[in-house]
């Protein structure tokens, strides 16, 4: 019998192929800003008008966020990586997600742009990232709605503190949450492969829509941490 | 996924690997099996470096061309007690291994595959692959799937019946050693059962000298 001689390429022959024509979205562009509890319900209903997802109600979501972090070698800086579960939806896939340090950039540059990883997992990612040296920093629960416009995701949340005392309970202690603020978070995001810039401007754009309810903006986080 | 099984075919004193694998393509064909396409399973191993402490933990990074968009992973970890670890993640884990490699290096000397061609025959599906470590031949592996069952132990007697057709007395009448651990021959048969197969036959491939 006549042998077909298509070889199969190997996975790590097309994530390079794939890498080099620039088809892998491992680019994030993002903006964040926040708004009282009290003013919420008007942003909502203001993205209601703007966004694409709106059909019928409005697309909620519960997630729970776990931080953890790998020390390198030679006490360089940490690797992060964080692990998201649906709580409303429990046979999905959990997400692990690399991010890398962000570029807050000059004032040409609409949003901060930082390397983003997402993989998809079984629910056995947690176990596996113990085994392999990480330690669990921080977590917290976030609840809130998700609008689309494109290829933009904006989510207005809220941030929840996981009671540690409850979470031998079978709900894990998810039923009784306690917020962090009396406010929303809300950030507009898109993934995409690098040097697609433009899409920064498009943000900058629908951010404008929205003010001045609430101001999207780029947060640089070292200065948060070191104080004035 | 039906159930799979994957066997080591002992390469003959008077031939080679390749000459093994073509006489077994020979005897399948006479069967009637129709090829469909090349197959492809590989395996890269990385371990962890002096800096984390304790016992090295091996990582085994495997991918398979009947999952293409699945990246599977095998965390050893000495414990105690000893554990493997397995994880399911998309295409894009590659990267995140890449991110790492300062912490867990990737032993590229010891990185195998099992290449060959994918032969579709009535309700199974069969390909007859050849093992290289570093272009090195290290055997030759057979695996067989009866895609209408993903219960081993509802089709062990009909696989071991249609194995042992082409295959000869290389297939015992037990089970093989994989699904006689635990409850195995009871529980739905999934795509890692696969893997965990391949990494088993690897890393006895690994301790036999170069042939």
């Amino acid at each position: 019998m006549a042998m077909a001689q298509q070889t199969v390429n190997t996975a790590i022959d097309s994530l390079t192929a794939a890498l080099k024509s620039n088809i892998i979205p491992n680019q994030e562009y993002f903006l964040q800003g926040s708004i009282l509890d009290s003013s919420v319900e008007v942003l909502l209903h203001r993205l209601r008008g703007l966004c694409d997802n709106v059909d019928t109600n409005l697309e909620t979501f519960h997630d729970h966020e776990m931080c953890f972090s790998i020390r390198g070698p030679n006490n360089t800086q940490p690797l992060q990586l964080r692990v998201r579960r649906s709580l409303d939806h429990n046979g999905m896939p959990m997400q692990l997600r690399y991010i890398g340090q962000p570029e807050i950039g000059d004032k040409s540059r609409p949003t901060v742009l930082r390397n983003s990883i997402d993989i998809g997992t079984s629910n056995t990612v947690v176990e596996f990232l113990t085994e392999l040296g990480c330690r669990k920093d921080f977590e917290y629960s976030a609840k809130g709605y998700m609008f689309r416009k494109g290829r933009m995701k904006i989510t207005v949340f809220k941030v929840f503190k996981i009671d540690e005392t409850r979470k031998m309970m079978s709900s894990g202690g998810f039923d009784a949450l306690s917020p962090l603020t009396h406010s929303y978070l809300v950030e507009l995001s898109v993934l995409a492969p690098s040097g697609q810039d433009a899409i920064a401007d498009d943000m900058r754009c629908f951010a404008e829509q929205l003010r001045p309810l609430v101001q999207l903006e780029k947060i640089d986080y070292k200065r948060l941490v070191h104080g004035p | 996924m039906g159930v799979t099984i994957l066997l080591s075919y002992p390469v003959p004193e008077n031939k080679t690997g390749p000459q093994t694998a073509e006489l077994l393509i020979k005897r399948i064909g006479a069967l009637g099996a129709v090829q469909s396409g090349q197959f492809l399973v590989d395996c890269e191993t990385f371990s962890s470096g002096p800096t984390m402490g304790g016992p090295p933990r091996t990582v085994h990074v495997l991918h398979n061309s009947e999952q293409p968009a699945a990246v599977f992973a095998l965390l050893e970890s000495p414990g105690p007690p000893p554990k493997t670890v397995p994880l399911v993640a998309d295409g894009l884990f590659d990267l995140l291994m890449l991110k790492m490699s300062s912490i867990y290096a990737s032993k590229k000397q010891t990185r195998m595959e099992a290449r060959g061609t994918r032969f579709e025959i009535a309700d199974f599906l069969v390909k007859i692959g050849t093992v290289t470590m570093s272009s090195n031949f290290k055997g030759v592996l057979v695996e067989v799937e009866y895609r209408p069952c993903f219960i081993a132990g509802n089709c062990w007697e009909l696989m071991r019946e249609f194995m042992q057709s082409f295959l000869g007395s290389v297939v015992q009448n037990t089970p093989p050693p994989y699904f006689q651990v635990h409850n195995r021959l009871n529980d739905v048969y999934q795509p890692l059962d696969t893997i965990q197969q391949y990494l088993d036959h690897f890393a006895s491939y690994r301790k036999v000298a170069g042939l």
